[in-house]
């Protein structure tokens, strides 16, 4: 904490109010599951699985019906119990058309699916044919593949958080701007600060009205509102300025360690 | 050609059997699928239909669907826990963390309030009547913002948003 309450009883307040906003964009898709926590999971898994009750065949498939022919024919089925025959996994125990020591294996009939290779040219039918193959998007973007640190469709799995390069000092921050005549609260200082700076087509969301955080440099006391961008961009209107969208850990890289403490606890 | 005739014929036949039916329909009995009753051995003395019964709850009860027991060695079982509790303190360290984050987020915000109290009252009260002050302009949670996704939708990002012009200025 570089704020304490002792400075209540110094001399010198901070007189001059700064307010600086923390613009972040939220994660679009879900997090990248860590070695760990897949590992885990697969186990839990194959526990679940082998724990399973036997699939209720007839309730899905009526009996008699084609669809109950077509998943039959699909299914191996489980290995019966012969005398004098050596089982190397064990002495097998069916019931109900399954093998009771091992998880049940099924397999489902898949709907027709051309046999072409999914890449075909004809890009003009192939969004309105509703027997596509569905292929999710790449969770890895443009951006991510050339490192665009100004465009917003990169690590898409992270909070992305808006910084820009002073001028003066050369020194990345969160974009900070001065109390001035026009507007006097602390929430609309940062928005309309930010609209100065990059345009106004953007759709922001402040989070609240309240400072998450003062940090105190001499005369100059700067409070941090926290805000989502919702949609739009943020274009500089002088094309000196340097900005870039950084997740934490590229954030920690770009500003100095000292403002790296005071605000780290802050992001996500 | 032929398989419509094939269809006629097919239509033709249960009328036709129908008409023999009628005859022998005055003798036979009712049949029950289910166990058969008629047989040499008796053994149940239960009636058809509460047989019927008996059978279809047979098939629905969980001894004939449930897998047998996991019996793990000694070893095995050691695994298990082991795997299980380093699940729980990986949890355990998350939710500290997030606990510890969320503590200093706070204290955060209360030492800036503080701040803000001692130098600016007005700006201090300003900020705290915040988004109560008007009740029909109340904060609410913004429709735009997405719900994470396993896979990133086709367009990830709305770019052309243009600020709406308020009413008067019109």
């Amino acid at each position: 904490m570089l704020f304490t309450r002792s400075l209540a009883t110094k001399v010198t307040k901070p007189s001059v109010i700064e307010s600086a906003i923390i613009l972040s964009r939220t994660p679009i898709i879900t997090q990248q599951p860590s070695k760990l926590e897949s590992t885990y999971c697969a186990y839990q898994r194959e526990l679940e699985r082998r724990l399973m009750w036997t699939f209720p065949q007839y309730y899905y498939f009526k009996r008699g019906t084609l669809a109950e022919r077509k998943f039959l024919a699909l299914q191996r089925g489980p290995v019966s119990k012969l005398p004098g025959v050596f089982y190397s996994k064990g002495v097998p125990d069916v019931r109900g058309n399954r093998e009771r020591n091992a998880a049940q294996e099924i397999v489902l009939p898949l709907e027709q699916q051309s046999e072409d290779d999914p890449n075909e040219s004809d890009s003009a039918s192939s969004s309105h044919n509703i027997n596509r193959r569905i292929l999710p998007n790449s969770r890895i973007t443009k951006a991510d593949e050339c490192g665009d640190l100004k465009s917003l469709e990169r690590r898409l799995d992270k909070n992305l958080y808006l910084i820009v390069k002073s001028n003066k000092t050369g020194e990345w921050s969160f974009p900070s701007f001065l109390q001035n005549s026009k507007c006097k609260i602390l929430h609309e200082i940062a928005e309309s600060g930010l609209r100065e700076l990059g345009g106004d087509k953007i759709n922001t969301w402040t989070i609240s009205t309240k400072p998450c955080k003062a940090l105190v440099n001499g005369e100059k006391v700067t409070f941090f509102i926290k805000s989502h961008i919702l949609a739009g961009k943020f274009e500089p209107k002088t094309e000196a300025l340097e900005f870039a969208w950084v997740a934490k850990d590229e954030l920690k890289e770009k500003v100095g360690d000292k403002y790296y403490e005071a605000i780290g606890f802050l992001l996500n | 050609m032929s398989s419509r005739k094939i269809n006629k014929l097919l239509l033709l036949s249960p009328a036709k059997a129908l008409g023999t039916n009628t005859a022998i329909s005055t003798t036979s009995t009712t049949f029950i699928r289910g166990k058969r009753t008629s047989s040499k051995k008796k053994t149940s003395t239960l009636s058809p239909a509460a047989q019927r019964a008996v059978t279809q709850l047979s098939v629905l009860s969980a001894s004939r669907k449930q897998p047998k027991l996991l019996k793990l060695c000694n070893e095995d079982l050691i695994k298990h826990q082991t795997i299980q509790t380093c699940w729980s303190e990986y949890q355990k360290s998350l939710r500290e963390e997030r606990a510890n984050r969320l503590e200093l987020q706070y204290e955060a915000m209360n030492e800036a309030m503080e701040l803000l109290q001692e130098i600016a009252p007005d700006l201090y009260a300003l900020a705290n009547e915040g988004d109560e002050s008007n009740a029909s302009k109340k904060k609410r949670f913004p429709l735009e913002i997405r719900v994470p996704t396993d896979y990133p939708p086709s367009n990830i990002w709305y770019y052309d948003y243009k600020p709406e012009v308020s009413n008067d200025k019109k």
